[in-house]
């Protein structure tokens, strides 16, 4: 469905100058590099996690697929097109939906930038009203159609956004931080909306997320890019069992004991009473669990994967490394 | 033609939708039209005072006179009734709105030229027509084929509109510079209120010729009034052409360049 080889796309900045004629009437500029021979494909039907750290390239490596913007050099497939040639049938066939963008007409209810849709996807009447019920009804938000969107709060409005960018059934979806700005609730709607949105209709989806638990969630597939470079190309398990060298230990106490005791399995990386957490090694977990029973009187003991922005925080330290 | 016939109703929707926007501010409405009223009766009074100091204005009788103002009001207007869209581009390319009319299957044109038509501008442009044609009565060349070349060279002045236009959205994707350059398309066209006769050589030819704000405005007058030459005629229709090609090339070349700063 989607092949890249070797893309590259390299922005002019321009360089301020400390002379303001020659900042005017003799300009420099410098070439940004934002991808950098980047190369990986993606099959129908899947879920792809797209991350990496501000600035390295996601956004620009998506637009690219999109067709927004023009590569300096590489090859780029879509759907069997070019992107760029922005062919009519092939933006028939995507949707992009960014979580930082409105494409509603504010002043207007969220039905009248469904109507538009209808008519810009020529969308057949059944299939639009089967569309809009099936979507209102997973999003549950039926009665805010109505609404002008300049009414709607943050997390109503990305609803609305989800259902005018789906409308259309596409093949191909590409989701730009769809959770940014959300509260925990909001976010979990749209999670749970992404999962079953893909097991029903079986398009392929690209994930790009600040909030790794986004991607944990939802995606199998891990693509990393840094400073314009793909570093990882996985799974998201492979990459958790490589990088997970941590496991949070949680310990609920019985009664009170003291800080020694305590210590003596190792130092608390988080002490409120009656829960302790400990970071521990994962090849030093036998070793402390047994320090575990033989110290601290406990109701409760569990064991967790470091959190998977701790896993992807090492994963980047030892690529610095390398 | 079908995909034609979705771009007409991608369009008719897209102005329904303005309107229905621009009706939400029912007070600026008002402040609006009154702005526009007070504008054209002001320059109107100025023109009828010139002519209470003198007969004619380079030859022209004040009815005369008075045709050229209201075409350049009609052209003028039907133009911004087109063309509103236009003046909120940069805003699009800023908060990366534009992109997501890329992302769609329809010419980016419908949207960003012509997706905000202002009906206001065109509740104006009925006075002016009465007005134009209460002033033609009182010119006596006026045939069937000059109103007719007339109206067609109008059409032909809105190709002009639409090449300029596009020349500004090409300039708002590069350097996302659009007011300053509308700013300068609405004062020099606003140097053909009147008969571009009145400015001395070379000054006329330049703003007849080169920069086509004449061939715009005053000779769909003149055409009306008999008094052209048809070689003028078919410049003017040529022109419109190349300069329309021209922007398009613009554009295309403006889409390479874009870097989607935006949001």
């Amino acid at each position: 469905m989607i092949s890249v080889k070797n893309l590259t796309k390299i922005y002019q900045v321009h360089i301020r100058q400390a002379n303001l004629l020659k900042d005017i009437f003799f300009r420099t500029y410098k070439d940004k590099a934002a991808l950098q021979n980047a190369s990986f494909s993606i099959g129908e039907n899947e879920l792809v996690g797209f991350i990496g750290p501000n600035g390295a390239g996601k956004t620009t490596t998506l637009k690219i697929l999109a067709g927004i913007l023009y590569p300096t050099s590489g090859t780029v497939s879509v759907l069997g097109t070019v992107p760029f040639e922005k062919n009519h049938a092939f933006l028939q066939q995507i949707a992009f939906i960014m979580g930082q963008r409105n494409q509603l007409i504010w002043d207007l209810p969220a039905s009248d930038t469904f109507a538009l849709q209808k008519e810009i996807y020529s969308i057949k009447d059944h299939m639009y009203k089967k569309q809009v019920e099936m979507l209102g009804g997973l999003l549950k938000c039926d009665h805010l159609f109505d609404k002008p969107v300049k009414t709607l709060s943050m997390g109503e409005r990305m609803k609305m956004e989800l259902i005018s960018g789906l409308l259309h059934k596409p093949r191909l979806i590409f989701f730009d931080e769809p959770t940014i700005g959300l509260d925990i609730f909001s976010q979990e709607i749209i999670r749970n909306f992404i999962k079953s949105y893909q097991s029903e209709s079986r398009a392929t989806i690209i994930l790009t997320s600040h909030y790794l638990e986004d991607v944990k969630q939802l995606a199998k597939r891990l693509i990393i890019i840094d400073k314009g470079s793909i570093v990882y190309d996985g799974s998201m398990n492979n990459i958790i069992e490589q990088y997970s060298k941590i496991k949070l230990l949680t310990v609920v106490l019985d009664k009170t004991v003291n800080q020694m005791e305590i210590r003596a399995v190792a130092p608390p990386f988080k002490y409120k009473y009656p829960k302790v957490v400990y970071k521990v090694k994962k090849e030093e977990l036998p070793e402390k669990m047994k320090l575990v029973v033989k110290y601290l009187p406990f109701s409760d003991l569990t064991v967790e994967d470091a959190s998977i922005e701790e896993i992807i925080k090492q994963f980047f330290k030892e690529k610095t490394w390398e | 033609m079908n995909t034609l016939v979705k771009q007409f109703r991608l369009f008719t929707l897209f102005s329904r939708f303005a309107l229905r926007t621009t009706l939400q501010a029912r007070m600026g409405i008002v402040f609006f039209m009154l702005g526009k009223i007070f504008r054209f009766v002001f320059i109107f009074a100025l023109l009828a005072f010139i002519f209470s100091k003198t007969k004619t204005l380079k030859g022209y009788s004040f009815e005369q006179t008075a045709v050229f103002f209201l075409t350049y009001n009609i052209i003028d207007s039907v133009s911004q009734v087109l063309f509103r869209e236009v003046y909120r581009f940069r805003y699009m390319v800023v908060s990366g709105t534009f992109d997501m009319v890329l992302l769609k299957p329809f010419h980016p044109f419908i949207k960003v030229l012509v997706g905000g038509v202002d009906l206001l501008d065109l509740v104006l442009v009925i006075p002016y027509i009465i007005l134009l044609i209460i002033a033609a009565f009182h010119i006596s060349a006026i045939t069937f084929g000059s109103v007719l070349l007339y109206i067609l060279l109008i059409i032909n002045s809105l190709l002009f509109a639409s090449a300029f236009h596009i020349c500004v959205l090409s300039m708002g994707l590069i350097f996302t510079e659009v007011d300053h350059a509308i700013m300068i398309y609405r004062d020099v066209t606003g140097l053909a209120r009147m008969p571009m006769d009145i400015y001395k050589e070379p000054v006329r030819s330049f703003f007849t010729f080169v920069i086509p704000v004449g061939l715009m405005m005053s000779i769909p007058v003149k055409a009306f009034m008999n008094i052209l030459v048809w070689p003028v005629i078919f410049y003017a229709f040529f022109s419109s052409w190349v300069l329309l090609w021209g922007s398009i090339v613009f554009w295309k070349r403006a889409l390479k360049k874009y870097q989607s700063w935006g949001g």
